[in-house]
């Protein structure tokens, strides 16, 4: 577009050559961005796949000499990831389906009706980001301790719900928001009601958003650690993040089991996000963009 | 009628928003203003309970420790956040032009906002090692160094070091937010200003960062929130060492809590680290928005 423009103003060669050099640059700054992303990421393939002898082998191997999946099956019976991953799961997926559907009722809540304290509650779900979250670790502390809560999966779901309900709502509501309120009044002529407009109609309708809410949600609690961190101490209630963490602690670390570990846990992460991401980038902006 | 219908919307609109409102009180302002409440006793959240009133409040402005670790997090959020829009935002125009491939750069680009934290704190752990690390070997073979440097054991270089990392992890969400924005600016704006000559550089300037300011506001504030507030990386890679040098403020509640079981003084910090980014926000968004009228 911008060339034939060109051509018609007849500055097409200077154009031309300004263009590629910053065509040029802009590809040398994506590989080398790209770059620092991977390497590190080819990094713990690397060093998941070395045997204990390689791993402290002077000068480096950049790749494995004597390559070995021995970490990857040695890490489940040296440590109780077993359990770290059922606890993550539950905790995760719970926390994740409760926040999505009670964020998409307060969104639609919102988007559509005029209530009072409409206007603080839109305010406070942004300004709740603010919270310095550690501020409300030692108040669930103490309230999971006197409830007898501690060590178990509700209080990590408690947690996770109420640390993603505020930014999901924000992001939903911004969906809403493009969805046109003509479809409900003409649902609404037909006789359905307000819930039938709202589950029939305009639920089916924004999927994208549902999809950037739950990847939200899911990578959100997935990754956690401070909370899991203090709200669980047996062994066999500790989710993944806090499992991984507490490798570092030992001793002699064993890098080799550590990276598969951690490979390990971006499984469910990979999978979430090549089935949502073209979703992602829509569902955020609408979030953040609509007034 | 017309307030018979008003009460109908309004009453509809409590109905969708009441789950979630309920959440946001038990689960949020509840335990909020119970907090404030702990700032005010001496306790260890068992038996001991005493009324100071304001006596945390009064012994922590006035202490070094702690006004130090405020300092380290403010200096460390500003740098995070600085990186992050600097790498954030240059990705973002690129990508947003006709660019082969750009998919698939999105795709990796956004890699490390996948990751989990404890996950990057590891492997940069482990790429900073000074014997076994590959950052020194990388460094040693291009003849940068001639020995194995411990990054995280002087004072600056870890302060560096965890700042490097935040930015590797956090540049994704303000890159992703920026692209989003950029897709609501019209296309016609830019082939104007292509007709009238105007290069990338006044292009970007005179279009793209107007249009992109209401979500450069909201980002901003979210983005020093979050890392101001942040605990993770900072704490697996150096504990809040050496020396104290990288202990921000969460580290500082971290172990106020559940290392010296002084709750009272770790919740009455708390408050104050609230109050300090509402004001900041407040400020911002005022400041942006005079900015813009």
């Amino acid at each position: 577009m911008k060339t034939t423009n060109a051509k018609k103003y007849g500055v097409m060669s200077d154009v031309n050559v300004a263009r590629k050099i910053t065509n040029t640059a802009s590809y040398i700054t994506l590989f080398f961005f790209s770059a620092l992303v991977l390497f590190p990421l080819l990094w713990i393939v690397s060093t998941s796949l070395k045997n204990e002898e390689d791993l402290f082998a002077l000068p480096l191997q950049i790749i494995p000499e004597h390559p070995t999946l021995h970490a990857f099956k040695q890490v489940w019976v040296d440590h109780p990831f077993l359990a770290y991953f059922r606890n993550s799961f539950i905790v995760v997926s719970i926390a994740t389906f409760v926040s999505v559907t009670f964020s998409a009722f307060a969104a639609y809540g919102i988007s559509r009706f005029q209530f009072r304290g409409r206007g603080a509650f839109m305010a406070f779900l942004l300004g709740s980001q603010l919270f310095p979250s550690i501020m409300l670790l030692i108040p669930y502390y103490k309230i999971y301790m006197r409830f007898g809560l501690i060590n178990t999966h509700a209080a990590l779901i408690i947690t996770y719900v109420s640390f993603s309900i505020p930014f999901c709502t924000w992001m939903m509501r911004g969906y809403f928001a493009g969805i046109s309120k003509d479809l409900d009044q003409a649902a609404q002529i037909d006789g359905a009601g307000r819930f039938r407009v709202f589950r029939s109609v305009i639920l089916p309708l924004s999927w994208p958003g549902l999809a950037a809410t739950t990847i939200y949600s899911f990578i959100s609690g997935w990754n956690e650690y401070i909370f899991a961190l203090v709200l669980t101490q047996e062994e066999e209630m500790k989710t993944v993040p806090v499992g991984i963490g507490q490798l570092v602690g030992e001793y002699r670390i064993d890098w080799a089991q550590l990276m598969a570990a951690s490979l390990y846990a971006l499984i469910p992460l990979s999978i979430i996000f090549i089935f949502f991401n073209r979703y992602f980038v829509s569902g955020l902006s609408a979030g953040a963009v609509k007034e | 009628m017309k307030s018979a219908f008003k009460k109908r919307e309004s009453r509809s609109g409590y109905f969708f928003t009441l789950p979630t409102l309920f959440v946001v009180f038990s689960l949020i302002i509840y335990p909020l203003c119970y907090g404030i409440f702990i700032s005010t006793q001496r306790t260890n959240l068992i038996s001991e309970w005493k009324f100071v009133g304001l006596k945390y409040y009064k012994s922590l402005l006035t202490d070094p420790d702690f006004l130090g670790s405020i300092k380290i997090s403010l200096t460390f959020a500003f740098f995070v956040v600085l990186g992050n829009f600097i790498v954030g935002l240059l990705l973002a125009v690129i990508l947003n032009q006709n660019i082969r491939f750009a998919n698939v750069f999105k795709v990796i680009l956004m890699l490390p906002w996948l990751l989990p934290e404890v996950v990057v704190a590891l492997i940069w752990k482990w790429l900073f090692n000074p014997t076994y690390g590959l950052i020194n070997f990388i460094l040693n073979k291009l003849g940068v160094i001639d020995s194995d440097v411990s990054w995280f054991d002087s004072s600056k270089s870890a302060m560096a070091g965890v700042i490097f990392i935040a930015v590797w992890k956090g540049y994704p969400i303000v890159m992703i937010m920026m692209l989003a924005g950029m897709k609501n600016i019209p296309k016609e704006r830019y082939e104007a200003a292509a007709i009238d000559g105007a290069t990338r550089l006044q292009q970007f300037r005179n279009i793209t960062l107007p249009g992109l300011k209401p979500i450069i506001v909201v980002t901003c504030i979210l983005e020093t929130a979050w890392w101001f507030k942040h605990f993770t990386i900072v704490w697996l890679m150096t504990n809040g060492g050496p020396a104290g040098a990288t202990r921000v403020v969460s580290i500082d509640i971290y172990q106020q809590a559940f290392g010296n079981f002084e709750f009272g003084k770790a919740a009455a910090e708390s408050v104050i680290i609230l109050i300090i980014l509402l004001t900041t926000s407040y400020f911002y968004s005022k400041v942006l928005r005079d900015e813009n009228d």
